[in-house]
């Protein structure tokens, strides 16, 4: 099955059509179809749906066997030097240079990307200064907690002022409050700087709270896209509700009425069909003989999203 | 105030792209190498051969009788670089065992590769490590210790047929750094741990040279030479300075060509281990 985009207004920073990436024998992404259009974007799925190989093809570190790719208009596996230049990529792994300090390896970073050495080491004082590292910038970064193991890594993809900044899973590692920085640095990026950016991650809070625009992978195959506002917005109708009883026969019954479900901590997710109401769960309930002891109208999330593709995806 | 509130802004100017994209490379490995006092002080040590040959050299030219002894002319350069293959072989273990595979270990490949880069841009830098580490041994000392000569000894060595000392002493001192620095960094290619590769390094070097040396002597024939890369360096460097060392001497194609065989070894593994992909099968 091969996928489409939604129709987007804006030229896309990156394109991508029936893309086909392998591994030896194992087929990695699957002739995807997408864009990355100014802006964040998150690029969702599970471990190993395709997202990482899609950014690896989009520097030119893999050459697609059947498709295209383009970015910024060119070609990474033809001009990989002028598509990698203009990228920001912080990678998934720890990625460090033992024994230096972080500003030395921040500045080394700029000028590998072309930055005069001056230039360079100017700018990542900058840098270091923007991601919080300012004080610990002549620590070498073997000494680093985790948490400022990931800044560094943001600082050497942001040096060299990219025009699109690729993150792989940034809060990976990161405790609650270091996500949350993590996080507000990134969209901090992105609105303020005016930086577009693709947020690669299996933690759909990530992307929900940084990204307008998403795509969801799974087993190397577009599974949903678009933005998150259209893909999350009050295209169905969805209550949580709770029970007394056996639900079994209310669960089937809200199937047989084309709604779905999904069990959630102490209640159900109910996900109404097309043009029914609160009253066809009241009905239901009350044929199946459960009583309903709680009832909220709530909003699709991302996270809803993401749930049904994966379950169309497999259905499929 | 949030700590990132501080200062950023953004690059506006985007040069083209440079051509010597290497340089950055092998200049903050060399950095980082030379920080080490025991390094510096292996430099130091490897520059001692340097300074029993200018004393030789001085020697035989205020007392002639012991040239008798310790012969000085073209020969005394070649014995010179074959004895400084002993210290190549350590710098490029202390060195050079940890370039490649440090980065593979901490992930820094893919800051190298995810930039505007080439894999070979990559193997240049860090060649060019070794490279300058390895001719600070053998070519600056070798062409000082020719200038010292000529000055001590102008009647021995300001002589037209002896020209080709110079020259001599610049190929030999490039193939041996280039041959031994493409070893160096395809072993250290091979592994994720710096101590591995170096032991690795140390083993394929010395288990080579024992390996040689058991065949001469059941054989007494001088292609046993070409088992070893260092013996066949010896052998180019007899060719090249006249030394008449019965168990390497050999025509100068013949180490010529296994030295070549092992460089493109050499990159050709280093061809499928630098990559920001890592594909197991």
């Amino acid at each position: 099955m091969r996928e489409t985009l939604v129709e987007m207004d804006e030229a896309p920073l990156v394109e991508f059509k029936d893309l086909v990436v392998s591994y030896g024998p194992i087929q990695a992404l699957a002739g995807v179809s997408g864009v990355f259009l100014p802006g964040p974007t998150g690029l969702l799925g599970p471990n190993g749906a395709g997202k990482t190989t899609l950014l690896k093809t989009l520097l030119g570190f893999l050459e697609p066997d059947d498709g295209t790719l383009t970015a910024f208009g060119l070609d990474p596996t033809k001009r990989p030097l002028e598509v990698r230049r203009r990228i920001g990529y912080l990678p998934e792994v720890d990625c460090h240079l033992p024994g230096m300090t972080a500003a030395s390896f921040v500045a080394f970073a700029g000028e590998l990307s072309g930055l005069p050495r001056d230039e360079a080491i100017s700018r990542a004082h900058e840098v270091l200064y923007y991601v919080g590292l300012g004080e610990a910038r002549y620590r070498t970064v073997d000494t680093y907690s985790t948490g400022m193991k990931q800044r560094v890594k943001l600082a050497q993809a942001l040096v060299h002022d990219p025009d699109l900044l690729l993150l792989d899973e940034p809060t990976n590692g990161l405790d609650p409050a270091g996500r949350d920085e993590m996080l507000a640095l990134i969209r901090d990026i992105s609105e303020r700087r005016q930086m577009s950016l693709i947020l690669c991650s299996h933690l759909l809070r990530d992307v929900e709270q940084v990204c307008e625009n998403v795509i969801v992978f799974n087993q190397g195959r577009v599974a949903a896209s678009g933005r998150i506002s259209e893909l999350t917005g009050p295209r169905r109708a969805v209550y949580d509700v709770r029970v007394k009883g056996d639900p079994a026969a209310f669960l089937t019954d809200l199937k047989d009425h084309g709604c779905e479900w999904r069990e959630g901590e102490d209640s159900y997710r109910v996900f109404l069909g097309d043009g029914a109401g609160p009253e066809l769960i009241f009905r239901m309930a009350r044929e199946s003989g459960v009583q309903v002891r709680f009832l909220r109208p709530g909003a699709e999330t991302l996270e809803d999203v993401f749930l049904r593709a994966l379950g169309h995806e497999a259905e499929a | 105030m949030p700590i990132y509130e501080q200062t950023y802004r953004r690059h506006e100017a985007r040069g083209t792209l440079r051509r010597v994209r290497f340089w950055p490379i092998t200049r903050e490995a060399l950095r980082l190498i030379l920080a080490r006092r025991a390094f510096l002080g292996l430099l130091v040590v490897a520059w001692l051969p340097f300074v029993v040959r200018v004393i030789q050299i001085y020697v035989v030219t205020r007392f002639p009788e012991a040239s008798r002894i310790l012969p000085v002319d073209g020969r005394l350069f070649g014995e010179f670089l074959i004895q400084q293959s002993v210290w190549m072989m350590f710098i490029t273990i202390f060195g050079g065992a940890g370039l490649v595979a440090n980065d593979l270990r901490t992930g820094a490949i893919l800051v190298y590769l995810s930039r505007p880069l080439t894999r070979r841009d990559y193997v240049l830098g860090k060649l060019g490590v070794l490279m300058l580490l390895n001719l600070s041994v053998t070519l600056v000392p070798g062409l000082l210790l020719y200038l010292i000569a000529l000055a001590l000894a102008p009647d021995q060595f300001l002589k037209w047929n002896l020209a080709w000392i110079g020259p001599a002493i610049v190929l030999q001192s490039l193939v041996m750094s280039l041959v031994m620095g493409l070893v160096g960094l395809a072993v250290s290619s091979l592994s994720r741990s710096a101590r591995v590769a170096g032991i690795g390094f140390f083993g394929i070097v010395a288990g080579l040279e024992v390996a040689r040396g058991i065949l001469y002597a059941f054989y007494r024939r001088p292609e046993t030479a070409l088992i070893s890369f260092r013996a066949s360096l010896q052998s180019l460097a007899a060719a090249l300075f006249g030394l008449s060392e019965r168990s390497v001497s050999l025509p100068w194609f013949y180490p010529a060509i296994l030295l070549t065989v092992v460089a493109l070894g050499c990159l050709l593994v280093l061809r499928s281990r630098v990559r920001a992909v890592e594909i197991v099968q």
